[in-house]
């Protein structure tokens, strides 16, 4: 018997029992309305939480340190001192410096879009009467609209890299002035820092191997102010209250002098960085370039390493929900279970013909399968359906409620495409499985005694 | 001619509580290809559990059963099934048309089993149809068709795979006896101009002797006469 066939005696079966099909169908729709709802809903939540993250423009970065700089204690650094300590056996082996060498073989990664140094340097920020010590970041222009810049609260983002210009975050300039810190933007801050220059043969008549280091003072006019400082991971280990365009802390020839290594290796005339940002084309590559990084000798951090503990815990609450959501479902196969029996029971007759006229036990079998499936096709359809109408109606509730009491309306409930194909997938199984016990039931009725049944 | 039924010291056994009911006790004929046997036997005689045995519908306790030389006794289910669709059509008394399904569709049903194309099917189920004279009755449901109508659609679709062999089990059981005749008359036309081999289980041992050509009686699973009637098939209508 062609399968066609097959599904045409099932559904003209289902629609001789029209009530009983579609109370059935409906049991079937409300328990995967219950398993979408909740699944939507964990993977709303999921979505709104790396939402976050994916705002703070970290997700495509990867932080790249020297092998040997490994942090000690805890940090976020466990994947890379992990490597570091795999690769101990290799002592007499000098780590890869992060030199501009380094920089030209990380770009040459695939996948890869922008390499850049991490320059973050003390300065002493004076303005007015204010003086404070800070650190200024230099930010590539590259980064316009990322992250952090996606919002600048007052004023713009750099115009070019060659303006002596800075943006500040939004606790710093509160600091600075007692005003309004809207009033800041246009006006001049000057920043105060040490430079250690190659002066070229003056350096071995110095003493500490030529160790030059010049305080110099410049003028830069407050372009910007953002909301939140660029966190760890954005262009630096640490929070910077000022921001420079990144060409302008490499002129400065700035030194980090919390890295002792870049200065003694500034004297070999040979610039090294601290840190080096790399960023990929697309998220989903951030794992496999920080791994090609890794394999390069650099010790590297992303986000994504400090993602796997959340998206494990995400998994598990996906989990539960989805059992949770499973429930009515389970209690719906049962009721496909009855049903198909009692569909049995009524059609023992026919299925005694159907035998006499030649069908045999698989495809009586098929019939009730295929039976038992269309009614969680439609049970499936319908109940995706359902459950993504209820949650945009609890949704559209929830964020009135929301917006009233003042708070922002977020997307609590999230819906993709393959938890709709899942759901009609999974109700189809479940369905299936639960029509097997009447299916082979039906397959193994004895002919005779059927055929005498009333 | 080589027999394209053969029984051999069959046996079919029921337990029944703490007895045993000895529905067949070692039956032994043959039937010949194109032949008309009777199966006379008052009721509990055995003659429908030996229909339903050649049928492929149950399985013997022991002894040996043949058709087309193959043994029924030893096949599996699927097999058997294979057997019903290709070797033998049902009659039955109560006619056991679907009672959701019209005339034509009973017919194609037989003819979805054995895997003919939709247009085939309908085509040569409506053929089926007009040879039992019942054409404009395609599209009627059995309840709305009399019992001779209904019996003509059951051996229209007992016909559908064109089998060798038709079992008609007491197929006139709830017919008048005008619409009994009509019945009989096109099983003997299909025996005589077909050549279909016929066994029909039947009380009635008048019937029986006007339209087989060989009564085999039955009485408590057993045969107590097996000869060629008196009276030649179809008598004198």
């Amino acid at each position: 018997m062609i399968f066609s066939d097959v599904t045409r005696l099932a559904v003209r079966n289902l629609r001789e029992a029209k009530l009983r099909t579609t109370l059935t169908s409906l049991g079937v729709a409300i328990g995967i309305a219950s398993l979408v709802g909740m699944v939507s809903l964990g993977v709303g939540l999921q979505e709104l939480t790396v939402g976050q993250f994916k705002k703070s423009g970290i997700f495509d970065s990867i932080t790249v340190f020297p092998e040997n700089r490994a942090f000690r204690r805890g940090g976020p650094m466990r994947m890379g001192r992990r490597a570091a300590e795999n690769k101990a056996p290799e002592p007499s082996k000098p780590p890869e410096p992060l030199d501009d060498k380094a920089v030209q073989k990380l770009s040459a990664l695939p996948n890869v879009r922008e390499v850049y140094p991490n320059l973050r340097l003390p300065v002493e920020v004076k303005y007015e009467n204010f003086s404070e010590f800070a650190s200024a970041l230099g930010i590539p222009l590259s980064s316009r609209g990322e992250g952090v810049f996606q919002k600048i609260t007052y004023g713009s983002f750099f115009n070019n890299d060659t303006d002596d210009a800075c943006l500040l975050s939004m606790d710093f300039a509160r600091n600075m002035t007692s005003e309004d810190p809207k009033n800041l933007i246009g006006k001049t801050l000057s920043l105060g820092y040490a430079s250690a220059m190659d002066i070229a043969g003056a350096l071995a008549n110095l003493p500490m191997g030529g160790m030059n280091v010049q305080r110099v003072e410049k003028k830069f006019t407050i372009l910007g102010i953002i909301e939140r400082e660029p966190g760890p991971n954005f262009g630096g280990g640490l929070f910077s209250s000022v921001m420079i365009p990144l060409k302008k802390a490499e002129d400065a020839g700035a030194t980090d002098f919390t890295n002792p290594q870049a200065l003694l290796q500034g004297l070999s005339n040979k610039k090294s960085y601290m840190m080096i940002t790399v960023r990929v084309r697309r998220m989903q590559d951030t794992e496999d370039v920080e791994k090609k990084i890794k394999d390069l000798g650099f010790n590297a951090f992303s986000i994504n390493d400090a993602l796997q503990g959340a998206k494990k815990a995400f998994l598990i609450l996906d989990v539960l929900l989805g059992l949770i959501g499973s429930i009515a479902l389970a209690v719906a196969s049962l009721g496909i279970v009855n049903t198909m029996v009692m569909s049995i029971l009524e059609r023992t007759r026919e299925i005694g013909v159907m035998k006499a006229i030649g069908g045999s036990d698989w495809d009586i079998r098929k019939i009730f399968f295929v039976e038992a499936s269309l009614i969680g096709l439609v049970g499936g359809v319908v109940g995706v359906v359902l459950g993504w109408s209820v949650d945009k109606i609890i949704g559209f509730a929830a964020n009135f409620y929301v917006t009233r009491q003042g708070g922002t309306p977020a997307q609590m409930f999230f819906t993709p495409w393959w938890l709709v194909l899942g759901g009609i997938g999974f109700s189809i199984l479940v369905s299936f499985l639960a029509g097997s016990y009447p299916a082979n039931r039906a397959a193994r009725i004895d002919p005779i005694k059927a055929l005498r049944h009333d | 001619m080589a027999a394209i039924i053969e029984v051999q010291d069959l046996k079919r056994h029921y337990p029944m509580g703490h007895t045993v009911v000895r529905a067949l006790d070692g039956v032994s004929f043959a039937v010949q290809p194109g032949e008309f046997v009777g199966l006379l036997g008052t009721s509990g005689s055995g003659k429908s559990t030996l229909l339903n045995l050649i049928a492929g519908l149950d399985t013997p306790t022991s002894g040996r059963l043949k058709i087309f030389d193959q043994n029924l006794d030893q096949m599996s289910r699927e097999q058997l099934s294979l057997h019903r669709r290709k070797n033998v059509g049902i009659i039955f008394q109560s006619f056991n048309l679907i009672a959701t399904m019209t005339a034509l569709e009973n017919i194609t049903l037989a003819l979805m089993f054995a895997g003919m194309p939709r247009v085939e099917r309908e085509q040569h189920a409506a053929n089926l149809l007009r040879a039992v004279g019942l054409s404009d009755r395609a599209a009627h449901r059995p309840s709305e068709l009399s019992g001779g109508e209904q019996q003509r659609v059951s051996i229209a679709r007992a016909m559908a795979n064109s089998p060798a062999i038709l079992l008609a089990d007491e197929p006139t059981g709830n017919l008048d006896s005008k619409t009994a005749k009509e019945i009989l008359d096109i099983l003997e036309t299909l025996n005589r101009q077909e050549g279909k081999t016929i066994v029909m289980v039947t009380h009635d041992a008048v019937l029986a002797t006007r339209y087989a050509h060989r009564i085999i009686q039955l009485s408590d699973g057993q045969i107590v006469a097996n000869g060629t009637s008196h009276e030649p098939a179809g008598g004198t209508a």
